[in-house]
């Protein structure tokens, strides 16, 4: 069985938490505060005594000081859904390496952060056909991650990167960190990743494109078939279409990371031949991903 | 514009067919499968085609290739189009030096508009273009031989001047077409403002005539008549004011005695009138002038010049249907101021009538020199002169046996007259007749009808006719001559003489005796040793300046024309159209490939 990391990327990820941009509610008492106030050792506020309130919060130094009973609270703990979306269409087989390497490796440092942190893993192949979705939890379940990634990630189904993510959108998840790990290649891709944000997600999308999607090497006359839909578009690949396709490319990917943002998620465009540890080090450490 | 070849427009046809037929064909491309499609522009342009068929689509190759087609073939069709400036290779420019030219109707006169033009004809001409210039005055000449020099062209033309003489446009236009013929491309341009006879004898053969009419008003008031008389009532003087406008005028005339201001009338003139009048001429005085005041647009006909010498200037009528050399040898006379007309007028005083062939009974002058119709029949068929005694004045320095003459007058003389030459047989040839009142010189065969006029004794005859019907009373200094008129006066020695103009001077060479003065051509005084010429305009033709719409020359009457055009080859402008248009497709093409 394949752990899918190196022991020098597990020794890089050790120590690290992911840490989303607001806190959310948990299923089970876990490490993470939430807004919840709850029971645990980190003081929240006080706020006036009320009959049937655990005399163990009354704050008898101030009762004591003030003649008047307030009752201490604390912000509660409780788990982090981290749910490791990851693109399976058929056009993350693009690149050299491709695409999908990365963002199956991606998916499993994650998966380990998360994992570690007592946080509920939940991997998710978006773009290939439905599967029940499976928590996992406590680092002794990375193994299972793992063999899921390595089981599910290497064989694509039918490609639709907006009809997965609408179809997540309406399972009634618990919202939670979206981590997507994708190209981000369907024109709608965008919209869904808004709808998702809407409903309470946090989506941060590390978008993976290879090296010649992000600048093509064609020339002469050409017939494109789209990987996916099957589609086909006739080009006369010269200047001017490689200059309107670049265009095309940076206003996509300026929609992808303006629907991220517009719900406080973050945004990575790397490039699949990029090292998992560039990618840890150079984008997802800067961009605030983990917490010491 | 028009199309020197338009059947090569069909070319267009088959090869635009062509063009769109290969874009008809289908192009075969090479498959390649990509992650997603979306991103990429359907922009196809399809500059090769290797299977069949499919629909057109429009392309800008498509449409630059056929537009390069369309301008090469029409450039193939030689599209020509009107273009102000010479047409054909060698152009010969007649400029009318007349007097009705000087008219100031146009700015600075229709002269300078004629040269102005000209300027811009040789300024237009293209480097291949020959020019000759040719200057229609009183005697017509070459100013400038064929060249294609703008430089000597212009030297040519600044050496012009503009005339108060009677021009010859008829003989300049004949020798225009002699330096056009045979030029495969010729056009004569008369740069003139039609005012001149109906023009004859002239063929331009191939090359072209145009006539851009210079000049706009026909208002103009002359002195038609100025004359002084020795009546029973006493020395008189005769005036005559017209009016050659189409409106009426009002001008103040101004009589001088020996330069001294002595009568001045108001005279208002409707269109077309003479107006004359008779008034009492100072005594004493010997030089009599007139002057028009009125600002009209011809200067030189509203002054003119009377001697009290009444020899000092013959006032000659000559009727006649056409007869160059009798007009011309009549005209070598200095004191003659010469009218010509067809028919014997009703009205006017003349010293002088000279009947060339015409019969008439009432006739408007003091004397008459008659060239045959006298009734007696011209049945007298080449006859010979008998030996003429050398005695008569008249016969002095002719001489008659060499003449030939092909058909004169039979009978005897009339009744009173005085046989000066006889035909072989006693037929009277030549005869004077002293009558009462009248003398009368009459020549029993018309000039044409005999090479008399080609003789050296014509001239001669004639002046010595003129000189026994009006004999000089005097030999006076002062004479008035009609401008651009070439006179010879006898000179003392063979020094130089200097000719002092009104606006040069010029250093004469006496030959054999006499001086001949070719540069009377402006009005105004002039002074040759102890002699006073006074140069006069008087003619009707001139003064009548009313631009002329059409003239007819050689019997082809020739409308003006606005501007000088020509039609200017374009095929070569097209073509460079096409190539550019090519260039501009290879360019899209290597862009978009």
């Amino acid at each position: 069985m394949s752990l899918l990391l190196s022991p020098t990327d597990f020794r890089m990820l050790e120590g690290l938490r992911l840490a989303p941009r607001r806190p959310f509610h948990g299923r089970i008492r876990g490490e993470r505060l939430t807004r919840r106030r709850g029971v645990s050792i980190e003081f929240a506020d006080y706020r006036e005594y009320t009959e049937g309130d655990d005399l163990r919060h009354l704050d008898w130094n101030v009762l004591a000081r003030l003649q008047h009973p307030v009752i201490k609270t604390y912000q509660d703990e409780e788990d982090l859904a981290v749910y490791l979306m990851v693109d399976v269409s058929a056009s993350m087989q693009f690149g050299a390496p491709a695409k999908a390497a990365l963002a199956r490796d991606t998916a499993a440092a994650l998966a380990y952060v998360g994992l570690c942190g007592q946080d509920a893993v939940i991997p998710v192949a978006i773009g290939g056909s439905r599967q029940p979705l499976v928590t996992y939890r406590g680092r002794s379940a990375y193994a299972r991650v793992a063999a899921w990634l390595d089981r599910n990630l290497a064989a694509t189904g039918p490609s639709n990167l907006a009809q997965s993510l609408r179809e997540f959108a309406r399972q009634n998840a618990r919202p939670g960190f979206i981590a997507l790990l994708s190209d981000g290649l369907d024109p709608a891709a965008a919209n869904e990743l808004r709808v998702l944000g809407g409903r309470g997600f946090e989506v941060n999308l590390i978008q993976i494109l290879a090296p010649e999607e992000i600048d093509p090497d064609l020339e002469g006359d050409l017939r494109l078939l789209d990987a996916e839909s099957g589609a086909q578009v006739e080009l006369t690949a010269n200047r001017d279409a490689l200059r309107v396709y670049a265009e095309n490319l940076r206003a996509h990917n300026e929609g992808l990371e303006s629907a991220c943002r517009r719900f406080g998620g973050r945004y990575h465009l790397v490039r699949s031949d990029t090292a998992l540890s560039s990618l840890i080090r150079d984008h997802l450490r800067p961009g605030g991903w983990f917490q010491k | 514009m028009s199309l020197i070849a338009p059947a090569a427009l069909l070319w267009l046809i088959p090869l635009a067919g062509i063009i769109i037929a290969l874009y008809l064909l289908k192009m075969r491309r090479r498959d390649v499968r990509v992650p997603a499609t979306f991103l990429w522009p359907a922009m196809t342009y399809e500059i090769r085609a290797n299977a069949l068929f499919q629909k057109l689509k429009f392309s800008w190759l498509m449409v630059l290739q056929l537009l390069a087609l369309a301008a090469i073939v029409f450039a193939l069709a030689r599209p020509q189009m009107l273009q102000r400036g010479l047409g054909g290779a060698v152009t010969v420019v007649v400029i009318d030096t007349s007097a009705s030219m000087s008219a100031t109707d146009v700015k600075p006169s229709r002269f300078g508009e004629a040269i102005r033009q000209a300027e811009g004809l040789i300024s237009r001409a293209q480097s291949t273009d020959r020019i000759a210039v040719i200057e229609a005055g009183s005697v017509p000449r070459v100013v400038a031989a064929l060249s294609g020099e703008p430089s000597r062209l212009r030297l040519a033309l600044g050496e012009l001047r503009p005339t108060d003489a009677e021009g010859d446009v008829g003989e300049a236009l004949r020798l225009a077409a002699s330096l056009a013929a045979n030029q495969p491309s010729a056009r004569i341009v008369l740069l003139s403002d039609g005012v001149f006879p109906e023009v004859s004898n002239f063929s331009p053969g191939k090359a072209e005539v145009v006539f851009p009419r210079i000049g706009t008003s026909s208002e103009n008031v002359a002195i038609s008549a100025f004359a002084m008389a020795d009546t029973p009532r006493g020395r008189e003087l005769f005036y005559g004011v017209r009016n050659f406008g189409r409106e009426a005028a009002g001008v103040r005339l101004q009589l001088f005695a020996d330069g001294k201001l002595f009568d001045s009338k108001s005279v208002e003139l409707k269109p077309q009138q003479t107006v004359g009048e008779t008034v009492r001429a100072p005594a004493g005085a010997k030089l009599f002038e007139a002057k028009l005041e009125g600002g009209d647009a011809l200067a030189a006909d509203d002054y003119a010049v009377a001697l009290s010498d009444p020899g000092a200037s013959v006032r000659v009528l000559l009727v006649t249907t056409g007869n160059l050399f009798l007009e011309r040898a009549l005209t070598l006379e200095p004191r003659v101021v010469l009218d010509k007309s067809a028919t014997v007028p009703t009205s006017g005083e003349w010293d002088v009538a000279v009947l060339d062939g015409i019969t008439a009974e009432r006739i408007p002058a003091r004397t008459v020199l008659r060239f045959g119709a006298l009734g007696r029949g011209l049945n007298l068929r080449k006859p010979t002169f008998a030996d003429a005694s050398s005695g008569q004045p008249l016969l002095r320095g002719v001489e008659l046996s060499d003449v030939y003459v092909d058909v004169a007058e039979s009978g005897v003389a009339p009744a009173g007259a005085q046989v000066v030459a006889e035909f072989q047989g006693g037929t009277p040839a030549i005869m004077t007749r002293p009558a009462s009142g009248r003398r009368e010189v009459i020549v029993g065969f018309r000039p044409l009808d005999s090479d008399f006029p080609l003789q050296v004794g014509f001239p001669i005859f004639l002046a010595n006719a003129l000189e026994w019907l009006v004999p000089p009373s005097s030999r006076g200094t002062k004479m008035v001559v009609s401008a651009g008129r070439t006179i010879s006066l006898p000179a003392p020695s063979d020094a130089p003489v200097t000719l002092k103009g009104p606006a040069r001077s010029l250093t004469l060479n006496p030959t054999n005796g006499s001086v001949l003065l070719r540069d009377l051509r402006t009005v105004g005084k002039y002074e040759i040793g102890k002699r006073t010429l006074h140069v006069i305009l008087r003619s009707d033709l001139e003064s009548a300046i009313a631009p002329q719409d059409r003239v007819v020359l050689g019997g082809t009457p020739i409308a003006s024309t606005n501007a000088i055009t020509r039609f200017a080859d374009l095929w070569r402008w097209v073509a460079l159209l096409g190539l550019f248009i090519l260039a501009g497709e290879w360019w899209l093409f290597a862009r978009r490939s």
